[in-house]
């Protein structure tokens, strides 16, 4: 029989309270810092007493606010162990090419993870000035930044990206490779999406062939179905 | 002759298999057929997760990775008690679990930081993925982690299930039939600001002594949230709340009860195009949306069990002609005029199983779950649309296709965060 309110198990309780977190010490509260102007957060950036917490807020609230005259105090950051993340995170959003001006820069100053940070800031800003560099550290003894690069390379995609990347893939191996050809697809994927159908048809087919990464093979078989099919294909 | 070794190296479109072979809780499965998962991050959540995963005779569960030792052990001792052996390997790092070949899905129950990051790799090692909500912390990682399954065609499914209670199937089907009229307002409990704020603190807690790293690897635990000082209080749960590690509030539960709006209204593909906030940050508050449609969707504290009492996680789809409102207790309220078209439904609190057994039927049929990476990314996105707002405090317009807001910079820089090294999306 249809019923409007139905028998049911007991409803969900509210779980008892957690014990709340301890209290932040007065020196590693944001307070003022959410509120600040760019002038007075690049003050902090730059005064050589700022506590790393102090630096660390300043950084995320510049990214939101994305104001290019910070890009020379951010990017004293980068080599700090602590402050690389929170660099980029003032960096990435930053409209102005100083801010890939400042990552390019550091590309040869750094190692290991603070390099890898920027590598991938670079990718995500798309920046093609950096192609060359990033192309050289496709082959670095460090694999992590062999991968990072080439994430980066793919990212910013475009044909010179696309035969680095077709290069690559023949002279590395293991998790490098994989990764070479991860970054080929999304590579495709950016070609496809600027109109450069029989180039990324070409990369899928490349990443297609026997002794490619078997996830990447059957995404680029895949890639080449979908686009085969696609209604939109040109015919 | 075509051998069948050469048909599966050259087959790439979906295997279709009946569903005939699915869905046996109890009973033989031969080796062969049994979906072989690993886990990452298995705690509180994960352990409910991979408690009711381990009920399926078709999923056999042979890895765990966590940085911390105690749940290692734990999830391991768990697994090998249920199988009766001691086979279950244990991992501190998620590459060496993802590369082995036997292992065909992951469940990811790790704090929100790793979700995306995390489903993105085992995407690329080939994997198959369940993954608790909040599925992403930002935008941009919910972007990421559609186009990842996308491009290598792996299942996702995304850890809200109650797509798959049967009360919450019913208010669907009531709004598809039409019983409600045309649908005007969606309601989502985003829960109560007193447990998840809509503003998480950007403060840190005071530094305490590393653990040693065999007990506790800081580095990886912290993994793409930004770097600070270490304190005991997050790693025992106290990371909610805190912005380097917390989507804030709306996401917590808006995670699935806008996900449900989304499913229920079949808008799984798009977003609102305003969001409006209105309150506090300490008492109850709203977040007005609205779709290009013109059908609003209500985000809003509305406690924990809902003023109606239907439980926690309630959600209510009003049209021209009636409306239904549900949650976790089951119960279904509505207008007099749908009461005769109620009926039993099954307890919420199965609808994690159906859940688990969507995915299952998934990995088998090749064929999306009911939260996939693409519908959750979506969802996700009017979550962190409407936190933006939050935090810009004034009403944002949002261009679902050219992903961004027209009418506020800020709030179009607050769409990504940057990862700390060396991850990325």
């Amino acid at each position: 029989m249809p019923q409007a309110t139905q028998t049911t198990p007991t409803p969900q309780a509210a779980p008892a309270p957690k014990p709340k977190p301890p209290e932040p010490p007065p020196e590693f509260q944001e307070r003022d810092i959410a509120t600040m102007d760019a002038a007075a957060l690049i003050g902090i950036l730059t005064d050589r007493s700022s506590a790393e917490f102090q630096k660390a807020k300043a950084c995320q609230r510049i990214g939101e606010l994305g104001t290019s005259e910070a890009v020379p105090a951010l990017s004293t950051l980068l080599s700090n162990e602590h402050m690389n993340t929170y660099a980029r995170y003032g960096l990435e959003p930053i409209a102005d090419p100083s801010a890939d001006d400042a990552l390019r820069a550091a590309l040869s100053k750094l190692k290991g993870n603070l390099l890898i940070g920027v590598i991938n800031s670079i990718g995500k800003r798309r920046d093609a000035k950096a192609a060359p560099s990033l192309t050289k550290m496709l082959y670095d003894s460090d694999g992590d930044v062999a991968r990072a690069a080439a994430m980066a390379l793919g990212n910013i995609g475009g044909v010179s990206a696309m035969q680095e990347l077709q290069s690559a893939i023949v002279k590395t191996k293991g998790m490098t490779r994989m990764a070479v050809a991860d970054a080929s697809l999304v590579c495709a994927e950016r070609l496809l999406a600027e109109g450069q159908r029989a180039q990324a048809l070409e990369l899928y087919a490349s990443l297609s062939a026997p002794g490619m990464p078997k996830s990447a093979r059957l995404a680029a078989m895949q890639g080449i179905i979908r686009e085969e099919t696609s209604t939109s294909r040109p015919r | 002759m075509t051998t069948r070794r050469q048909i599966l190296k050259t087959a790439v479109a979906p295997m279709i298999v009946p569903s005939l072979v699915l869905g046996q809780r109890a009973g033989a499965v031969p080796p062969s057929d049994k979906i072989v998962f690993g886990g990452i991050g298995i705690g509180a959540r994960g352990g409910h997760d991979l408690r009711t995963l381990l009920n399926f005779s078709q999923a056999k569960f042979v890895a765990i990775c966590d940085v911390r030792n105690e749940r290692r052990e734990e999830v391991k001792s768990m697994v090998d008690q249920k199988y009766g052996n001691s086979d279950c390997q244990m991992y501190d790092d998620q590459y060496a679990l993802l590369a082995r070949p036997d292992i065909d899905a992951v469940l990811i129950a790790t704090g929100d930081r790793w979700h995306t990051p995390l489903a993105i790799i085992a995407a690329q090692h080939g994997k198959d993925v369940y993954c608790e909500k909040p599925c992403s912390m930002s935008m941009e990682e919910s972007w990421a982690l559609a186009d990842a399954f996308r491009r290598y065609n792996r299942i996702y499914q995304a850890g809200c299930q109650r797509r798959n209670g049967g009360n919450f199937e019913l208010c669907k089907e009531l709004l598809k039939s039409g019983a409600l009229g045309k649908l005007e307002t969606l309601y989502a409990n985003v829960g109560p600001s007193v447990n998840w704020p809509p503003l998480p603190s950007r403060d840190w807690l005071a530094a305490e002594e590393l653990p040693p790293r065999q007990v506790l690897d800081w580095d990886r635990w912290l993994g793409p949230a930004p770097w600070r000082p270490y304190n005991s209080a997050y790693v025992r749960g106290g990371w909610r709340n805190f912005y380097d590690f917390h989507g804030g509030g709306i996401l917590e539960w808006g995670s699935h009860t806008v996900d449900l709006c989304q499913w229920a209204a079949e808008l799984d593909d798009t977003q609102p195009v305003e969001y409006e906030p209105v309150g506090t940050n300490t008492g109850p508050y709203q977040v007005l949306a609205k779709y290009a449609s013109g059908v609003k969707l209500v985000m809003r504290d509305d406690g924990w069990e809902g003023s109606l009492k239907t439980g926690s996680c309630s959600f209510r789809l009003e049209g021209d002609k009636g409306w239904v409102e549900t949650g976790d207790a089951t119960r279904i309220e509505c207008s007099d005029n749908i009461k005769p078209l109620l009926r039993p439904t099954a307890p919420a609190n199965l609808a994690l199983a159906s859940h688990m057994e969507d995915l299952l039927r998934s990995i088998k049929t090749r064929q999306q779950p009911r939260a996939s990476a693409s519908a959750a990314a979506n969802s996700h996105v009017v979550c962190h649309a409407a936190f933006i707002a939050y935090q810009r405090g004034k009403k944002l317009t949002w261009d679902p296709t050219k992903r961004e807001f027209s009418n506020d910079d800020i709030a179009n820089r607050m769409r990504s965060r940057a990862l700390r090294e060396p991850w990325r999306v």
